[in-house]
């Protein structure tokens, strides 16, 4: 705790009715909420916490923070009883939104016990959110129910109009708190004794250079074409708005209202524009050969469609790209077969040797296809690598300076956990690569990824050998990428001819490169293998070792440089090693419990900590610190579990930023020296000093909001009290006077309507209960929303509608619906700020297409002449029009609307949770394997635990469970087909 | 009068009133011709359409309902085609939308005169087609099916698809990859990750 966090939460409690807080991110809303949790006290009754997006790394930061306290969790398995006792508990529980809703609806949670309700994720909630919803239906049973919503994404608290206004109204909450990281306290407590910075600018290779240019003027390109269509505004189309992901909103906010109406070429601008923000992105995070590799998957993906794979710049992407791990050279043929003549070792140290200059190209595996080309490995390496190896050494020698300087010192220092270095990256990939690269050389990594690379290419090559004949057809659809891809442009049809038999050539050179690693790799193997076990004799106990011997004796190929250096210090430290053994794995497992102890029980943690006694073991052999990686996504208390005194910040990031200042001003005393490693004049910085601007921006922007906002006094008492249903019963009515015109006249009863679980991730249910319904929510086999005995309703988004014409889905939903009600509906439910329309008139065509919605929508009715079609226009019109279709109906009957469509064999229904017991994804997965079928599926899922289980079964117990050999056979042969090849 | 019935099996009929509504212009991918009939235009043996213009139901509310009760019961399917072309639609919408489910009839919704034409073609030219085109037969070849199974798994998209296919070389290999060897795979981050894993390794009943 800061303490500006006791501010904020003083400020939060002032007001026992709730509070919104909005925070700069990086602010740590755990330590917020922990103390809020702290001064939880029993007697103000039951708190639940709204299960975030995140759950698992809050729950960690919690961990963290208050060990003794263990918060239960209310799920679905969770029987009737026991949730009923932890709702009335007056402790803290977390729920999900999903469960509490139903368990309100249901009337199942004692609401007078309820004293509290946290939402953690404010920014993602909007008015008729199930959030909301929950809200209303507390403060009408319950009115001192005390509301608390946070967020730390300002930015996204101002998309759209006056959002933050909206959500308080609809959560019944008055305040408004706003933190920004220029807020005097929190600057203030920030910057009294503030780390020490060092900012390490390291310069690109002239490739990525090349290449950041090229993705840019791609982008402004793009970007132009945008603001030809006049659709988006033009304000927001700059080059740096298209830096962030926000830009995706932006643009879909103002294009949504008319996406129907748009043309192909639009829509495909939009995407383009994400992909070239990937790019931009993967290109100061991944290595050459990966980025490489992603941009090959991207080409066959995207080739047809895409309008920036063919614009002018593009093709320097590639070429580059390319240039950055390997390049054709014409040579005479006496000197390829002098090369080729070359054993393997022989290539092994000559890649060595020139792998110390980066520049220098080798000619290395040289394949020899015809017309004399062969193949240059470039392998160029990423330039943060090299600066991370010098900023560790030198860490390293600071310490051991001062440990020169007085002995006593270092004894302390040691001791004060002052050893371990973070190093935070953006993604576990980098960690992990990193890792390698420190551990034993950047040349080493790379090669393994090249020949990563070359070998996904040639095994699945061997398999497109196998069937030759398809090879041509397969080539066929896609030669146009190819020609930009490899860097030529088709200028005219001769030269395009030449290039393609160039290119060819190419491939097969690069194929044949592969073809000789893959046997070489085979041989690796098997001297790896015996070498394992010798080594593991020699490493003391758990293996731990073992991994940064065996890089060791891998990388010992004959005369290696680098790995005579590893040597002398293998053996100048092996002395020390024993000594520093004795001492530094006590300091190691120490953390290591710690850590472990703190860190929830997240598998990925767990590895994460295990590895770092490895690298901590690296320190011996290479005269480095100990190092920790961490992933910045996997969002863990890192910080304050390691405690480490030197941070480098591989991958800045602004919310990290933030974060180790608040280490820091927690630890005043703790000395911290922070890099930072920027690619100079990149993208990079660019996104950095953006985000911090567009923050402020937001703030600027939210405490002009609150300035003017009109927030009812009354918010309570314009709620509903307890006389919400009486309120509720007059305004319907008063809206029928209103539309008197039909004739019709309210019921006097409560309207009921039945709703399927999974409906709740929409805001329907919320705005029929709006509109005075009482909400039946259970598991539905059959339709989302049954009215009455009769009438049963599919509804679909306009998305959705689409998706499941071309799944088939729709088909089998109404057939069903068709067999077990008299009045089958398929509701088509537009958005209210979309476009009410499928097709503008231009889009219709002249002829009736196979593809068009008009004719699926045509084919639907007329193979279910007795399906209804509701249009509506939107969540509010679906109201009226279910009101007044059930005006004249029977209340439809829970007990018989779960029965429907349930096979006999689970007639009755135990739970009615029954959404939340299945791995839905998984479910829908295993629905979609080829051989699997409506009337399999379930005996599969009986008969076996998981997809994972299901990929290893044998024929026979498939044809068992599946009641087939041929469908047996058939999703066999798919689970193990060999995946076609990318060249 | 063969020639003459044959013709009438093979296009639209249309009726009387419906002379000098600019839909038929419309109508250019199947003949049509006018003739005696109870419904606006007759579709095939056992369906019929009552075409709607949302403005003309505001000026005479009660009209859809009295042509619905003349169709009396000699159709299989009936069909309202409605002309959406006022602005504020919700509640003629609401009406036409309640008259017609009450009343046995498929409500159709077009934004143009287009659009009605459209619709009325393609029910008269798909009269005897299959309904395989809505069934979810897509393309058996291997990358369409593998795509399709994998893009169940929320935010996996084609290109990832890809990515996965040719690092793990087979969807069995796939399903059984590490959290780490996914991770591993570019373009594919944390989120995704995790997705996939559970959808593979979670039980398909979380409850024991």
């Amino acid at each position: 705790m800061v303490q500006f966090h006791e501010h904020i939460v003083t400020d939060l409690l002032d007001d026992p009715t709730g509070g919104l807080v909005i925070l700069s991110s990086g602010l740590s809303i755990p330590k917020l909420l922990s103390s809020l949790l702290l001064l939880h006290d029993p007697s103000q009754g039951t708190l639940l916490l709204l299960q975030p997006p995140n759950l698992s790394s809050l729950k960690s930061h919690l961990h963290h923070l208050l060990p003794d306290l263990n918060i239960p969790e209310i799920s679905a398995d969770l029987p009737h009883h026991h949730r009923l006792s932890l709702y009335s508990s007056a402790n803290v529980c977390f729920v999900t939104s999903r469960i509490l809703i139903v368990d309100l609806l249901t009337q199942r949670i004692p609401t007078s016990k309820i004293g509290g309700l946290v939402i953690l994720h404010a920014h993602s909630l909007t008015e008729t959110a199930t959030e909301a919803f929950i809200a209303r239906i507390l403060k009408s049973f319950n009115r001192n129910v005390c509301i608390r919503a946070f967020s730390d994404k300002p930015h996204a608290m101002v998309s759209g109009f006056a959002k933050t206004e909206r959500i308080m109204k609809s959560l019944y909450i008055k305040r408004l708190h706003l933190w920004p990281r220029f807020q005097v306290y929190v600057s203030q407590d920030l910057e009294r004794d503030p780390p020490v910075v060092v900012d390490v600018r390291v310069p690109m290779t002239k490739y990525m250079v090349g290449i950041q240019k090229a993705i840019i003027e791609v982008m402004d390109a793009c970007l132009k074409e945008m603001r030809k269509t006049n659709k988006v505004d033009v304000e927001d189309l700059t080059v740096e708005n298209g830096l962030f992901k926000s830009f995706d909103e932006i643009v879909r906010r103002q294009l949504d209202p008319i996406w129907h109406t748009l043309g192909k070429k639009t829509k495909q601008l939009v995407s383009d524009l994400k992909t070239l923000r990937k790019l931009l992105d993967y290109l100061v995070r991944y290595d050459a050969v990966s980025y490489l590799k992603y941009l090959d998957t991207l080409r066959v993906s995207e080739s047809f469609r895409s309008v920036w794979i063919f614009a002018e710049s593009s093709y320097k992407i590639f070429d580059y790209a390319k240039k950055r791990v390997y390049h054709f050279v014409r040579a005479d043929g006496t000197q390829l077969n002098a090369l080729k003549s070359k054993s393997v070792t022989g290539r092994k140290r000559k890649y060595k040797e020139d792998g110390n200059d980066k520049d220098g190209a080798t000619g290395s595996s040289s394949a020899t296809e015809s017309n004399g080309i062969f193949l240059e490995e470039v392998l160029e390496h990423t330039p943060k690598w090299k600066v991370l190896r010098e900023i560790l050494k030198e860490i390293e020698d600071g310490r051991q300076k001062q440990a020169l300087l007085g002995e006593e010192v270092l004894a302390i220092g040691d001791n004060d956990d002052g050893g371990i270095v973070l190093v935070a990256c953006k993604d576990e990939r980098s960690c992990m690569q990193l890792e390698e690269c420190i551990m034993n050389s950047p040349e080493k990594v790379m090669r393994a990824e090249w020949e990563k690379y070359l070998l996904s290419k040639v095994e699945l090559r061997g398999k497109v050998e196998q069937h030759s004949l398809q090879r041509p057809q397969k080539k066929k659809p896609n030669p146009k990428g190819f020609g930009i891809l490899d860097g030529v442009v088709p200028i005219s049809p001769a030269q395009n001819t030449e290039a393609s038999s160039i290119n060819k050539q190419e491939q097969e050179v690069l194929l044949a490169a592969a073809t000789e690693i893959r046997k070489q790799g085979k041989k690796d193997y098997v001297v790896e293998d015996s070498s394992q076990p010798k080594v593991g004799t020699r490493t003391l106990g758990r293996g731990r070792g073992r991994r940064s011997k065996k890089g060791a004796s891998n990388a010992g190929g004959p005369g290696s440089e680098d790995n005579i250096d590893n040597k002398a210090a293998e053996l100048a430290t092996s002395a020390i090693e024993e000594q520093t053994d004795a001492i530094d794995p006590a300091v190691v497992t120490n953390h290591n419990e710690g850590s472990l102890k703190a860190a929830p029980l997240e598998k990925g943690v767990l590895r994460k900590h295990t590895l770092e006694s490895d690298s901590s073991r690296i320190r011996n052999a290479k005269g480095l610190p100990p190092i920790h990686f961490y992933a910045l996504e996997k969002d863990q208390p890192i910080l304050d579990i390691l405690k480490p005194s030197a941070i480098i910040v591989y991958h800045p990031d602004m919310t990290f930023v933030r974060e180790i200042e608040i280490y820091k001003a927690e630890n005043p005393s703790k000395r911290l020296k922070v890099y930072f490693l920027f690619y100079e004049a990149s993208s990079e910085v660019q996104k950095f000093e953006a985000s911090i601007r567009k923050e402020n921006g937001a703030f600027e922007s939210l405490i002009r909001q609150k300035s003017s906002m009109m927030i009812p006094v009354d918010q309570d008492g314009h709620c509903l009290g307890l006389n919400s249903s009486l309120e509720q019963q007059t305004s319907s009515s008063q809206n029928s006077i209103t539309r008197k015109a039909g004739g019709r006249k309210e019921a006097e009863k409560e309207m009921q309507v039945i709703v399927d679980m999974r409906e709740f991730m929409s805001s329907l249910p919320n705005v029929l209960h709006q509109k005075g319904m009482r909400i039946i929510p259970v598991t539905l086999e059959v339709g989302d929303y049954i009215l009455s005995p009769f009438i049963c309703v599919e509804r679909k988004s306009i998305q959705d509608l689409f998706m499941s014409f071309t799944s088939g889905r729709l088909y089998h939903q109404v057939e069903t619906m068709v067999r077990y009600y008299r009045i089958p509906v398929l509701l088509i439910e537009f958005s209210q700020d979309k476009s009410f329309s499928f097709l503008s008139a231009g889009d219709i065509g002249d002829d009736v297409t196979p593809n068009s919605i008009i004719s699926k929508l045509s084919l639907l009715v007329i193979h279910f002449p007795r399906l209804r079609i509701i249009w509506s226009r939107s969540l509010h019109a679906t109201a009226e029009i279910f009101a007044s279709l059930k005006a004249n109906q029977d209340e439809p009957d829970e007990s018989k609307a779960i029965r429907v469509g349930v096979p006999s064999e689970e007639g009755i229904v135990e739970n009615d949770v029954r959404a939340e017991n299945y791995n839905t994804s998984a479910v829908e997965f295993l629905r979609r394997l080829p051989g699997v079928t409506d009337s399999n599926y379930r005996a599969i899922m009986d008969g076996c635990k998981s997809l994972a289980e299901l990929a290893l079964l044998p024929l026979d117990k498939l044809a068992e469970l599946m009641g087939g050999q041929k469908s047996a056979r058939t999703l066999r042969d798919f689970l193990d087909a060999k995946y076609p090849t990318l060249l | 009068a063969v020639a003459s019935s044959n013709q009438s099996r093979n296009a639209i009929l249309v009726s009387h009133r419906q002379k000098g509504n600019p839909l038929l212009k419309h109508i250019r991918n199947a003949r049509w011709a006018f003739a005696d009939i109870v419904c606006d235009y007759l579709l095939g043996q056992s369906s019929c359409a009552l075409y709607l213009s949302l403005r003309y139901h505001l000026l005479h509310p009660d009209y859809l309902y009295y042509r619905i009760r003349e169709l009396q019961k000699n159709f299989k399917l009936r069909i309202v085609l409605c002309h959406v072309d006022v602005e504020d639609v919700v509640k003629p919408l609401l009406e036409v939308t309640k008259t017609a489910l009450l009343h046995d009839c498929t409500l159709l919704c077009a934004w143009s005169l287009e659009e009605c034409g459209r619709y009325l073609e393609t029910i008269k030219v798909y009269e005897n087609k299959p309904a395989d085109l809505i069934q979810g037969q897509m393309d058996t070849d291997y990358q369409s099916r593998l795509n399709h199974a994998l893009t169940t798994i929320r935010h996996v998209n084609k290109t990832d698809v890809i990515t996965l296919g040719s690092t793990f070389g087979s969807l069995s290999n796939i399903m059984d990859a590490s959290m780490e060897d996914l991770a591993r795979c570019p373009g594919i981050g944390e989120r995704k990750v995790k997705r996939l894993y559970d959808t593979f390794h979670e039980p398909f009943k979380r409850v024991v």
